[in-house]
């Protein structure tokens, strides 16, 4: 019962990053774009009602700085996804103990811990520009459940490589 | 390696081929071959008998310990 559904996951899992991976790109065109769109300054102030002045210039710079951050997301996300399609890959062609998914895993878990580190900063950049009158809710900021993840891929990076040399092994005994 | 294989002196003593011995140990030739030319990293018990089984030899005749110091200075006297 468990094989089928585990074979209808792997063609899920490849074709769900490709498109996350072209969507990652997409949103960071956007991004970009709205950052350097001249009109974008004006249209934050219509979207959160507020008429010129100098705390909401602190707003439109606090929400060009976060999509500055954004942008440099873009490529760490990229990262991710391509190195989860390689595991994937692997996986597919029924050999996913090698030592390259022990350094896909390592080089996730430095992503995932840099865009921990990021989202402290988005999280800083909004709780400073934030009033009563303007909050700024953005999900960003500490999260215990980002941190474990970061916890958990270096140790399953360690446990596949352990697991690569012991399949090694196993493939050098007669 | 320090663990060298004698496999090829037993088979030569015995006259039998590598391949007769593959059939006689049910063993595929390509790994009877990774053992003979002392690329495998470890071998299991039941291989080990079946060899020796179908040798007619103990385990000792078919591995043998060599320091590498002694195989880095042949004769040093």
């Amino acid at each position: 019962m468990s094989k089928p559904a585990a074979s209808a996951a792997l063609p899920i899992a490849h074709v769900a990053l490709r498109v996350l991976i072209v969507l990652n790109w997409l949103a960071g065109a956007a991004v970009a774009a709205m950052l350097v769109a001249p009109l974008t300054g004006r249209w934050l102030l219509h979207a959160y009602h507020l008429s010129p002045s100098p705390d909401a210039d602190r707003l439109v710079m606090a929400c060009r700085a976060i999509a500055a951050v954004f942008l440099v997301a873009i490529p760490l996300h990229y990262v991710v996804l391509k190195r989860l399609l390689a595991i994937v890959e692997t996986v597919r062609a029924g050999d996913p103990f090698v030592a390259a998914n022990a350094l896909h895993l390592q080089a996730i878990a430095w992503m995932l811990l840099a865009l921990q580190l990021l989202s402290l900063v988005v999280g800083a950049i909004a709780r400073a520009v934030s009033t009563p009158a303007h909050p700024l809710h953005l999900r960003a900021g500490f999260s215990i459940s980002g941190w474990l993840a970061v916890l958990l891929t270096f140790l399953l990076a360690r446990v596949f490589a352990e697991g690569a040399l012991m399949r090694d092994d196993l493939e050098g005994t007669v | 390696m320090a663990i060298a294989v004698k496999l090829d002196d037993l088979l030569h003593d015995r006259r039998m081929t590598l391949t007769e011995l593959a059939e006689r140990v049910e063993m595929t030739l390509a790994n009877l071959s990774i053992l003979k030319t002392g690329k495998a990293r470890a071998i299991r018990f039941s291989t080990l008998e079946a060899i020796c089984g179908a040798l007619s030899c103990q385990p000792g005749d078919l591995l043998r310990f060599e320091s590498e110091q002694a195989e880095r200075e042949p004769i040093a006297r």
